[in-house]
């Protein structure tokens, strides 16, 4: 095991920020940890890093007891904070060496890994600029090539897209995937699904400090009883046409808003086909038509009762 | 791993154009300041010239030989302090309010003064006539005991005999405009408080995401706060050199013959300066501008208390709340400068010196047991 996190309790004062949270991390994964603002996402990863107290539970990282002062396991990690952490007086170039320099001593070697982590975040034409001048998704590159400039054999990142332009994004995700084709095993903190449905291999879903379900995304979603989502654009459709549709076998619910119909199935059933033909027979014009399978979101809806982005 | 921190800090600290304008433009731009103003000073108390006043011409005064003879006395010579005119008291009058002369006097019991404003002249007229004045009863009391005593009164009041001498207490002149150097001096070393606070800043991982970097790193949190701080000493200990070569080489501010003792302080000055930063942002709690206040707050206090400002004040302290120039490291420090220019012993020099030492190892024992914390209740 990469991480074993065992009964972590967090508290501040009244607050229990981690309530018995439990964590395992496999060599080769990228985890996934999902959960809304303040579900304590940094908070489990801050105590993983030594730099919190805890209250109780135990922490092992690469099956070793993880402390402030267990510097051969803190060698192996790379830690992308959720805020940009460079500094402003020194370059792109500057920041990673200087980042790389507290893992490693030999001056080639840093030279290198420091060309090659900077190659590896698309910064080469912005080696000589100054934080300052460097745009929002620009600046997140550098703190990534901060954090992952030593090669680490883990590497933790928390929230790294906040306030990211989509090209920027793309360039953050798809180098994730590559650490870890790699070799590197990943930590990767979110509450956007849709970052943690495309890169993760397994999903952690926290909430209030503990964790509420665990798996593959298809382990996830067939977690709930939530099936197909098919949205209809239409102006003209009855109430009685309404209850007509509710009546086609696996239709768990329909609404319809005067503009749009929705329509839900239960878990593994396609009702597509059977949803158009009812609307060909009673003669319902229609626009548009989406038909979309369950998301995390609904998951995290079904398993806790609020939006994930709540 | 030292040199690695050390030199990049270093980069990273010289790139830093605010800092560096406070600890180092900043005090530079008061000592012009400073200097353009003292010398002003100078030239005026160079250029003294005899206050033109008036005296009434009557009765009374025909009568008052002493204080004929003690006027003209302060008007003659090349140390007079007035020039004089005798006139009728309409005269007098016209006189002041056309502004020629600064006051008159009419003579009487007791003498009267009458100034045309509050200000130095007036206070000149005022003295010189309240000292006659005293005089005058004291030499009436005598007679009255003794009447033989007359030639011997007459001619010991007519040589005014000063019993104070003046004992030069070293070969150094005395010039009270440098304590004003002397305190910016200080000052400037107690602004490397600015490097110390930012050192704190970068290591505590409750304070910065940089730091919590730094934390996460297999580097001895220790280690990297020493090499950082050696670094902000290096570049604060260079301004502050280049201060006192600006004050001593470009304005001429006598520091003395014990050049080896100016740069003693200027180091403890330098220390006690980065110590001091360091421990307010180690246990003050809040943001970093809070930080920033306490700490300029605290460094201009010392600075008034110190007589920066107006030496007045420091005499006042001296007076009222002496304890307060021991705990006052501004104070302490343009002290020290001071005795090692004017004093021809060392033992006021050491004792201040000792002192900041004191201060030194409590600052940076309060900061070592908060900064050797490595985890944290909270970020």
């Amino acid at each position: 095991m990469v991480i074993t996190v065992k009964d972590l309790v967090k508290r501040y004062g009244e607050l229990v920020a981690l309530d018995h949270f439990n964590l395992s991390v496999e060599k080769g994964e990228i985890l996934g940890l999902l959960g809304p603002n303040g579900s304590g996402k940094t908070t489990a990863l801050n105590c993983v890093l030594s730099l919190l107290t805890y209250n109780s539970g135990e922490i092992r990282v690469f099956d070793r007891p993880m402390a402030p002062d267990a510097y051969d396991i803190k060698r192996d990690i790379g830690v992308i904070t959720q805020n940009v952490a460079v500094f402003n007086e020194l370059t792109v170039w500057e920041n990673t060496r200087y980042f790389c320099g507290l893992y490693i001593t030999d001056k080639t070697k840093l030279k290198k890994l420091t060309e090659e982590a900077i190659d590896f975040v698309g910064l080469n034409d912005y080696r000589n600029f100054y934080p300052k001048k460097l745009s929002g998704g620009l600046l997140r590159r550098l703190n990534i090539a901060c954090g992952i400039a030593h090669r680490p054999k883990l590497i933790i990142l928390d929230e790294p897209t906040v306030a990211v332009d989509p090209q920027s994004r793309n360039n953050i995700l798809e180098g994730i995937k590559r650490l870890n084709e790699e070799g590197a095993t990943v930590v990767y903190t979110s509450h956007y699904m849709e970052e943690v449905e495309q890169i993760c291999t397994r999903i952690v879903i926290m909430d209030r400090g503990r964790v509420i379900a665990n798996g593959t995304k298809e382990e996830l979603k067939s977690m709930i009883s939530l099936g197909e989502k098919i949205t209809i654009e239409s102006g003209d459709v009855t109430d009685e046409q309404v209850g007509g549709l509710k009546t086609i076998p696996g239709v768990s619910a329909v609404s319809y808003d005067g503009h749009e119909l929705v329509i839900r199935s239960v878990r593994d059933q396609n009702n597509l086909e059977a949803v158009l033909d009812y609307l060909r027979k009673k003669k319902i014009n229609y626009g548009r038509i989406y038909s979309e399978m369950p998301t995390l979101n609904d998951v995290f809806l079904e398993l806790t009762g609020t939006e994930l982005r709540d | 791993m030292f040199v690695h921190i050390f030199t990049t800090r270093l980069k990273c600290l010289l790139r830093d154009r605010g800092t560096i304008f406070w600890t180092m433009m900043f005090p530079i731009v008061l000592a012009l300041l400073f200097n353009a103003t003292l010398r002003n000073i100078d030239a005026r108390a160079e250029g003294f010239q005899p206050v033109s006043i008036a005296v009434i011409n009557d009765a009374a005064y025909a009568e008052d030989t002493p204080f004929q003879k003690a006027l003209e006395a302060a008007s003659t010579g090349d140390d007079r302090i007035f020039s004089l005119t005798l006139v009728t008291r309409e005269e007098a009058e016209s006189l002041l309010e056309a502004g020629t002369v600064s006051g008159y006097y009419a003579a009487g019991d007791p003498i009267s003064v009458t100034a045309g404003s509050s200000g130095f002249e007036a206070s000149l007229m005022k003295t010189f006539a309240d000292s006659y004045t005293q005089t005058r009863y004291a030499a009436n009391d005598i007679l009255e005991k003794d009447p033989r005593s007359y030639e011997k009164l007459a001619a010991a009041v007519s040589e005014q005999t000063d019993y104070l001498r003046d004992a030069a207490v070293s070969d150094a002149e005395p010039d009270s405009s440098y304590s004003y150097f002397y305190s910016l001096l200080a000052m400037a070393c107690l602004y490397a408080g600015f490097w110390g606070l930012r050192e704190v800043e970068d290591i505590q991982a409750d304070l910065s995401d940089r730091a919590a970097r730094v934390n996460i790193a297999p580097v001895k949190k220790g280690k990297a706060f020493f090499s950082s701080m050696a670094a902000s000493f290096v570049i604060s200990m260079s301004e502050i050199l280049l201060l006192f070569a600006f004050l001593r080489f470009a304005l001429a501010i006598d520091f003395g013959v014990r050049t080896g003792l100016v740069l003693l302080t200027t180091l403890v000055g330098c220390l006690i300066g980065l110590s001091g930063g360091a421990f307010i942002g180690a246990v003050v709690k809040g943001s970093e501008n809070l930080k920033t206040g306490v700490m300029l707050g605290l460094t201009m206090t010392g600075c008034v208390f110190a007589g920066m400002m107006y030496q007045e004040i420091k005499m006042l302290i001296e007076k009222n709340a002496p304890f307060v120039k021991w705990i006052n490291p501004v104070n302490l420090l343009s002290d020290a400068y001071y005795s090692i220019y004017y004093l021809p012993t060392l033992e006021r020099f050491w004792l201040d010196i000792a002192v900041l030492g004191a201060f030194i190892a409590v600052f940076r024992a309060g900061t070592y047991f908060t900064v050797r914390r490595r985890r944290y209740a909270n970020l």
